[in-house]
C-alpha cells in the first residue's frame, strides 16, 4: 500500500532519476547550450528555429561560433568512437542556412529600473544586451573610444563588431565612450554591472560567495576577464549577470539566481553508445546542408533512457518514471471533480512486475514496484476494473481447491523435501510433474508434494485478502510437515515465496536433476538459445544448472542478447492480457524474435506462451524426460490437465481413484470453436453449466430458423453466452459462445 | 441495438421485442433497447452488439 504523504512517496521514488539530466556538452558549455534540442532542430532541417536557440543562449552568435574553443569535444560521448559531434561547425551551420538571422524585436513596456554597465568589451555588452532587451533602462559606460573591447584586436575584428551591430539593432541603450568611471558610489542606478575586462578596474570591490557575480556591495555585480575568465565565459556571465539583476531588482536579494550547470549526474553507461566517423566539411571549412544532416545525425543527444530503451511497459507507453509515477498519482488521487479520473488504471494492469526496469535503471528506480503498489491501492479503493483479473483469481481458487494435493512418502520419518511444482507446469502437462515427482522419491524417498498455487495471480491482482489466505494455506501446510526444504519447479512460485514466505527455504529441482538424473542426449549439436524467465534475472545459479542440463541434452547454446541479469518477460507475468491485448502481444512479438533458434526455458508460462505465439520452444523438464513434441493446452485443458494430475498422482501413490467430472465431455465443440473460446479466456466447463442451468430454468431463446437455443449466465462478475443445440443422446453442440463485463439488470 | 431475426422465448412461446434494459458496470449504470421476453423478460444479446458496442463502452469504462 501507498503509505500516508504519497506524493513525498512518489518525489521520493524518482528523486534520483536522470532524466532531466543536462548532456555532458551542456554542462561543459559556458552557455549551457541545450544541445539535444538544438542538434534536434538541425535534424529536422529547421536552421532557422536552430539558430534562434542559439542566437537566444549565447547572445553574440557571431562572436561565439568564431572564437569558442570548444571544450563540449572532450567530453562528448562520440570522442573516442568515431569523433565528438562538432558543434562549432554545426553552429555556425545554423547561422549559414538559417532564412532570417535578424534578432527578434520585442513589443514591450519599458521597465523603470536603471541599470549600469561598466565596460563595453564583450561581457559588459552580454549583460547590457539582455537587459535591454527586456526593456530596461540600460547606460553603458566604456573608458575607450569604441564598442567591443579586445574584441578590436581578433584577425575578424570587423565580424565580430558587425554581430555586435546586429544584435543591438533593436535595442535602444545609452552608450557613453570616452568616459572613464572613477567613483563607483557616484552612480545613481538601481544595480551596476562591472565587467572592466582583463586588468580592470574592480574599483576596490570582491566578490562574494553567497551569490554569483555578487560583490560586497549591495546592487552591483562584477564578472567577466576582469575576473580572470576567459570571453566565453565573459560573455556567460554578461548574460547570467543580467538575469541575477533582474531577481535582485524583483527580490533586493543579490542571490536570487541559478547560475549555468558545470555538472551532471549522467554517467556514460547510462547511454546507448552508437559509434559513428565524423563528418569532415568537403570544403574544408564549413559543412553543406547534406553534412550538416548527417553530423548532427551522429549526435545521440545523450540522455539516460535505458529504462525506455529496455522495459517493455515504458518502452511501450514512451514513458518515463516520473512521468507514470505523476499519471498514477492522479489516478489515485483523482483531482477532478466527480473524483474519478483514474488516468494510469490499465497502465498500471499493465506492468509484468518483470523488474528490468530497476536493472537498467543506473539508479536502480524500481518501477515495476511501484505500479505493483499502486494496484494494490488501487483495488483497495475499488478502482480496478475486476475484469483485469478475474478469470486469474478464479483460476488460482481452482488450484488451491479443487485442483490442490498434499501426498506424503510411504517412507516414515522426517521429510526431507516438499516438491511445490506451482500450477502451471502440471496444467501444461501433468506428466512433467509426474516424472519429476518421481525422479524425486527415487532419489530422495522422504519428499512430499504439494499442488497448489503460490499467489502470484492475487498479489499481481492486488488482492490482498485472497494473497494472504494463499499465504497462510501453504504455511500451514509445510509447518504441518515439519518445515521441510521446498523443492521449486517454478521460477515465480520461488521469487514469491522470497518474497512473501522467506521463512520456507528451498532449491530448485533442476539443481537435482543436474547431480542425480541421466539426461538423454539426443539433440545431435542442435543449436537452441536458453531463454531466462524474469523471475529467474538473480538466480545466476540456476541460470547455469539449466545451461549446463540443456548442453548435456545435446544442445549448443548461442546466447540471447537479453538473457540473465538482462532477462525479459515473456509476456506472461503480471497476467496482462485481459488489461492489454495489444501488449501482451507486442511484448511477446519482440521477445520471440530476438533470434530464430528454439528456445530452451525454465518456466511453463514462457513455453505455453512461445508454442501459442508459434515459437519452438521447450521446457527444460521435455528436455529431461523426453517430451518435446507436446501440444499447447486450452485455456480448459489447462484445468482438465491440473485435475488429471491429481487423479494419477492419486492413483499411483494412493492407490485411490480420484472421480473426475469430465464436464468437458458432454459438449462436443468444433475445433475452429474450441480455439476462439481458448482466445475469450471461456471455459468449457463455464458452459456447459451455462447450457445445464438454461435446460433446467428453461430460459433459453429459441432461433426457429437455426433450431438452436440461445442463453446465459453470469458466472462470478462475467457474463457467458452459448448458442447450442440439444443432441439425441442428452449432449449439446455448441455452436457460438461469447462473454462480457457489464452486467445486465434483469 | 437492433436485432432483425425472429427470437422466440422458449418458456413464454413469445417473440422477443425491442424493450428498454438496464446494465451496469465499475458503478456506472445506463440502458439501451435489446430484444426481451413481453412476458418474462428474458433478454437476448447478439455476438455483434456484444463485440461491438458493450465492448467499446466497457473498454472506456475501464478508461475513464
Amino acid at each position: 500500500m501507498l503509505p500516508q504523504g504519497k506524493m513525498a512517496f512518489l518525489h521520493e521514488l524518482v528523486k534520483d532519476c536522470l532524466q532531466d539530466e543536462k548532456a555532458f556538452c551542456t554542462v561543459k558549455c559556458p552557455f549551457n547550450l541545450d544541445v539535444r534540442d538544438f542538434i534536434g532542430k538541425l535534424q529536422q532541417g529547421r536552421y532557422n528555429a536552430a539558430y534562434k536557440t542559439y542566437q537566444n543562449t549565447v547572445g553574440f552568435p557571431g562572436i561565439v561560433s568564431l572564437l569558442c574553443p570548444e571544450p563540449c569535444r572532450d567530453v562528448c560521448a562520440l570522442k573516442e568512437k568515431g569523433g565528438s559531434v562538432s558543434l562549432k561547425l554545426l553552429e555556425a551551420a545554423s547561422m549559414n542556412f538559417a532564412r532570417n538571422r535578424e534578432p527578434d524585436q520585442y513589443n514591450m513596456p519599458p521597465k523603470p529600473a536603471r541599470i549600469a554597465v561598466i565596460g563595453a568589451g564583450p561581457g559588459g555588452l552580454a549583460c547590457a544586451l539582455r537587459l535591454a532587451t527586456r526593456k530596461y533602462k540600460v547606460t553603458v559606460f566604456e573608458k575607450s573610444g569604441h564598442i567591443g573591447g579586445h574584441l578590436n584586436d581578433l584577425p575578424d575584428a570587423d565580424i565580430l563588431i558587425d554581430d555586435i551591430r546586429l544584435q543591438f539593432k533593436h535595442e535602444t541603450l545609452d552608450f557613453r565612450l570616452n568616459t572613464r568611471v572613477t567613483d563607483i558610489s557616484a552612480l545613481d542606478f538601481d544595480a551596476v554591472y562591472v565587467a572592466t575586462g582583463m586588468h580592470g578596474d574592480t574599483f576596490g570591490l570582491s566578490l562574494i560567495a553567497e551569490g554569483h557575480y555578487s560583490t560586497d556591495r549591495d546592487g552591483v555585480f562584477m564578472g567577466g576577464s576582469v575576473t580572470g575568465v576567459d570571453v566565453m565565459h565573459a560573455i556567460a556571465q554578461g548574460l547570467s549577470t543580467a538575469s541575477a539583476i533582474e531577481g535582485f531588482l524583483k527580490t533586493g536579494r543579490m542571490n536570487h539566481f541559478e547560475p549555468p550547470a558545470t555538472e551532471t549526474k549522467l554517467t556514460y553507461s547510462a547511454i546507448k553508445i552508437i559509434p559513428s566517423e565524423a563528418v569532415r566539411p568537403e570544403n574544408g571549412k564549413e559543412y553543406s546542408r547534406e553534412e550538416t544532416r548527417a553530423e548532427a545525425n551522429r549526435c545521440l543527444k545523450c540522455t539516460c533512457d535505458a529504462c525506455v530503451r529496455y522495459s517493455p511497459l515504458l518502452g511501450y507507453f514512451r514513458k518515463f518514471p516520473k512521468k507514470i509515477t505523476e499519471e498514477v498519482e492522479v489516478s489515485i488521487n483523482p483531482s477532478s471533480l466527480d473524483g474519478e479520473a483514474t488516468l494510469a488504471t490499465r497502465l498500471i494492469s499493465t506492468c509484468n512486475y518483470c523488474g528490468l526496469c530497476r536493472e537498467v535503471c543506473p539508479k536502480e528506480i524500481d518501477t515495476g514496484e511501484f505500479l505493483l503498489r499502486s494496484h494494490y491501492t488501487m483495488r483497495e479503493k475499488g478502482k480496478m476494473p475486476w475484469a483485469f483479473h478475474e478469470f486469474f483469481l478464479r483460476d488460482m481458487e481452482f488450484s488451491t481447491g479443487e485442483a490442490s494435493l498434499l501426498l506424503q512418502p510411504r517412507e516414515q520419518g522426517e521429510l526431507k523435501y516438499l516438491f511445490f511444482p506451482g500450477c502451471q507446469i502440471g496444467a501444461s502437462d501433468p506428466r512433467l510433474v509426474m516424472r519429476s515427482y518421481d525422479f524425486l522419491l527415487n532419489n530422495f524417498p522422504s519428499t512430499a508434494l504439494l499442488l497448489g498455487c503460490c499467489g502470484a495471480p492475487a498479489d499481481w491482482a492486488g488482492e490482498a485478502p485472497s494473497h494472504k489466505e494463499v499465504l497462510k494455506k501453504i504455511r500451514s501446510a509445510w509447518s504441518n510437515l515439519g518445515n521441510p526444504a521446498i523443492v521449486f519447479a517454478c521460477a515465480t512460485c520461488n521469487l514469491m515465496f522470497r518474497k512473501h514466505l522467506p521463512e520456507m527455504k528451498g532449491i530448485f529441482i533442476y539443481d537435482l536433476i543436474a547431480r542425480s538424473a541421466a539426461i538423454p542426449s539426443i539433440h545431435g549439436n542442435k543449436t537452441a538459445s536458453v531463454f531466462d524467465p524474469c523471475a529467474a534475472r538473480y538466480e545466476d545459479g540456476l541460470q547455469e544448472t539449466i545451461r549446463s542440463i540443456a548442453t548435456r541434452a545435446g544442445f549448443r547454446l548461442e546466447p540471447l542478447p537479453m538473457e540473465g541479469r538482462l532477462a525479459e518477460c515473456c509476456s506472461y507475468g503480471g497476467q496482462v492480457s485481459v488489461a492489454h491485448p495489444p501488449y501482451a502481444e507486442y511484448t511477446v512479438k519482440k521477445v520471440i524474435n530476438r533470434n530464430t533458434n528454439p528456445y530452451i526455458t525454465y518456466c511453463s508460462n514462457c513455453r505455453d506462451t512461445f508454442a501459442r505465439a508459434g515459437k519452438e520452444t521447450m521446457h527444460i523438464l521435455d528436455l529431461v524426460f523426453g517430451l518435446e513434441q507436446r501440444s499447447q493446452p486450452t485455456v480448459s485443458e489447462r484445468r482438465e490437465n491440473r485435475l488429471r494430475l491429481k487423479a494419477m498422482l492419486l492413483k499411483e501413490y494412493e492407490n485411490e481413484d480420484f472421480n473426475m467430472e469430465m464436464k468437458e465431455s458432454k459438449l462436443t465443440i468444433s475445433s475452429g470453436l474450441r480455439e476462439k473460446l481458448d482466445t475469450g479466456m471461456i471455459l468449457e466447463s463455464d458452459i456447459l453449466t451455462l447450457i445445464e442451468t438454461c435446460e433446467q430454468s428453461g430460459n433459453k431463446i429459441l432461433d426457429p430458423e437455426k433450431g438452436s437455443f440461445t442463453g446465459h449466465l453470469q458466472i462470478g462478475n462475467m457474463t457467458f453466452w452459448a448458442e447450442y443445440r440439444v443432441l439425441d443422446d442428452g449432449r449439446y453442440e455448441l455452436i457460438n459462445s461469447y462473454s462480457h463485463r457489464m452486467k445486465i439488470e434483469e | 441495438m437492433e436485432e432483425k431475426k425472429k427470437l422466440i422465448c422458449f418458456k413464454c412461446n413469445k417473440e422477443l421485442v425491442p424493450k428498454k434494459t438496464d446494465f451496469s458496470y465499475l458503478g456506472h449504470t445506463f440502458f439501451t433497447e435489446i430484444p426481451k421476453c413481453p412476458q418474462c423478460g428474458l433478454v437476448y444479446l447478439s455476438e455483434e452488439i456484444v463485440k461491438g458496442r458493450i465492448s467499446e463502452v466497457e473498454m472506456q469504462l475501464e478508461d475513464k
